[in-house]
């Protein structure tokens, strides 16, 4: 696990745990801006890829990045 | 202080339709004339237009459920992002008012541009024909829009859509800034 508050944004593609959420493992599909709380990074995560394509939208600080991807 | 979202907008965004707007002006003072090269670069201001009035749309709508969701307990805030973001009319749609009112009203409000400002109206109406020409441009339809809808595309009608975008995106900042003051309890921005 690596810990929070990135340099620089995650890049597309990251493996990332959402923490207090049910969903084990997600992927940064988009940097959306800094559009949170304060200025806060928030980023367009995929959190199922089938049947369907499933995203939500959560902030840095709400992520742990997944170093066994 | 506006939002983030509307200062991207005003920074941003304009800036770069303004480039597109100067483009279609050189265009359309060539000599001799080219009507096929100005209606081509027309129809792309359209698409840009539209395409950055929809991004600025939906930064607004995340930024103020973001700032709602920071408020509630962590454990209720993936359960939140993931309703908010289900379904969301403005993420795959044109920013149509429809589109724009379904989304905005999961904040629990009706939203109500038309009186939000003394041309909201006719800003809605060309937004309207925005999304319209956007749509025949992006699939080369063929048929008349009818309705009202200019035949033709001019640079004084885009320039007024991109006017009238301009006057929708200041009334849904006034407006979300209004609502997330009540929700909230202080000002989100």
């Amino acid at each position: 696990m690596t810990t929070q508050n990135f340099v620089e944004p995650l890049k597309d593609g990251t493996a990332v745990k959402i923490l207090n959420s049910g969903y084990s493992r997600a992927w940064i599909a988009e940097y959306r801006g800094p559009l949170g709380p304060k200025g806060a990074r928030i980023y367009r995560v995929l959190v199922e890829k089938k049947p369907r394509r499933v995203y939500i939208e959560v902030r840095e600080d709400q992520l742990e990045v997944l170093n066994d991807a | 202080m506006p939002s983030a979202a509307f200062t991207r907008w005003q920074n941003d965004r304009t800036p770069r339709l303004n480039e597109v707007d100067a483009h279609c002006a050189a265009v359309l003072a060539l000599v001799p004339a080219n009507p096929t090269f100005l209606d081509e670069t027309l129809r792309g201001f359209v698409l840009h237009l539209s395409a950055h009035f929809q991004g600025f749309c939906r930064d607004l709508y995340t930024e103020c459920s973001q700032i709602w969701i920071a408020a509630i307990p962590a454990g209720f805030q993936a359960t939140a992002q993931a309703q908010f973001f289900a379904q969301l009319a403005l993420e795959k749609g044109n920013p149509s008012h429809d589109d724009i009112k379904r989304d905005f009203s999961r904040f629990g409000f009706l939203l109500n541009l038309p009186a939000a400002h003394p041309a909201g109206t006719q800003q809605l109406t060309d937004l309207g024909h925005l999304n319209d020409w956007r749509n025949k441009a992006a699939h080369q339809g063929t048929q008349p829009l009818g309705g009202g809808v200019p035949a033709a595309l001019t640079l004084p009608i885009v320039q007024g859509w991109k006017a009238s975008c301009d006057g929708l995106a200041t009334s849904l900042d006034g407006i979300m800034r209004v609502e997330m003051l009540r929700i909230m309890g202080v000002a989100p921005w």
